[in-house]
């Protein structure tokens, strides 16, 4: 028998194995994670190209980033880096695609950036978020890195909380749609959220 | 009378404690996870007086809002009534 629909309800995901991307720069990839991190390499696959028509031989290997978690890297063998994946650190939207690590006490926070430093890295003042405090460096690549200690548990109400924020912003971006406009300011979706707090009862 | 919306967790509630002793600014629950400032005039804030991170202050309000915001920089928080 052939389910057409999966139910997703009672699946779970148990969290991160792997996040990938590719390098140019193999010495100075595995000299900053494996030596300058300390984070040991604990798999690399070598392979002839394989799959689609071109694809170039390679390597992909893994660091353990605790909990069962690893960074992993493709090295395309012979291949020049596309100017498409040229690195633009000092952009927002670049640096929105990043690998935040935990460590559990702040004391292990100061301490890696005490160790980063040490050994040459940049790494920014400690910076206090609503429910974080972090860390932000980048590898050899460009690739931006956090390290992050959750300060609380995450409860019902920053789920409900949440809820309603992404509420207030999908009802603001699809009326904006509409009007072939985009959402002007965050200062909308506060307001379009206090609206629907409004309606609570209490 | 402009009003600002308060999720009931720890890194917001300076604003709350702040409302509660200020003339003129009322404070009262929004459901059973917000708290509702509201003033007749407007709504200030300073970020020392809250002791709130610049990453914190700059999302003050994003428990919710009725009103407009006059100034947000990177001190002062002022927000005015819809009409104003």
């Amino acid at each position: 028998m052939i389910n057409d629909q999966v139910n997703t309800n009672s699946l779970r995901l148990y969290g991160v194995h792997h996040t990938a991307r590719p390098t140019w720069k193999l010495q100075e990839t595995v000299a900053f994670y494996r030596d300058k991190l300390g984070l040991p390499l604990i798999h690399a696959i070598s392979a002839k190209g394989w799959g689609r028509e071109g694809h170039p031989d390679f390597l992909h290997f893994f660091f353990d980033s605790g909990n069962g978690s690893t960074i992993a890297f493709f090295y395309y063998i012979g291949t020049e880096r596309p100017d498409f994946l040229e690195p633009r650190t000092e952009e927002f939207f670049y640096r929105s695609t990043h690998t935040a690590w935990q460590v559990e006490t702040r004391q292990q926070l100061v301490e890696w950036k005490a160790a980063l430093e040490s050994k040459g890295i940049e790494v920014s003042p400690l910076t206090r978020h609503e429910v974080i405090e972090s860390i932000y460096f980048a590898d050899p690549n460009g690739y931006p890195i956090e390290i992050t200690l959750q300060l609380r548990d995450f409860s019902n109400l920053d789920n409900e909380d949440a809820r309603l924020t992404i509420e207030a912003a999908l009802k603001e971006e699809a009326d904006a749609v509409a009007e072939n406009h985009k959402i002007a300011d965050i200062d909308t979706v506060w307001r379009r959220k206090g609206k629907l707090l409004a309606q609570v009862e209490g | 009378m402009p009003a600002i919306y308060v999720l009931n967790v720890p890194e917001f509630c300076a604003l709350v404690d702040v409302s509660r002793i200020r003339p003129g600014y009322r404070v009262s629950p929004r459901g059973p996870n917000y708290f509702k400032i509201e003033s007749d005039l407007e709504l200030c804030f300073s970020r020392k007086e809250l002791g709130f991170k610049p990453a914190v202050w700059y999302g003050s309000l994003t428990g919710g809002l009725d009103g407009k915001i006059v100034q947000f920089d990177r001190d002062e928080l002022r927000v005015v009534g819809n009409d104003t």
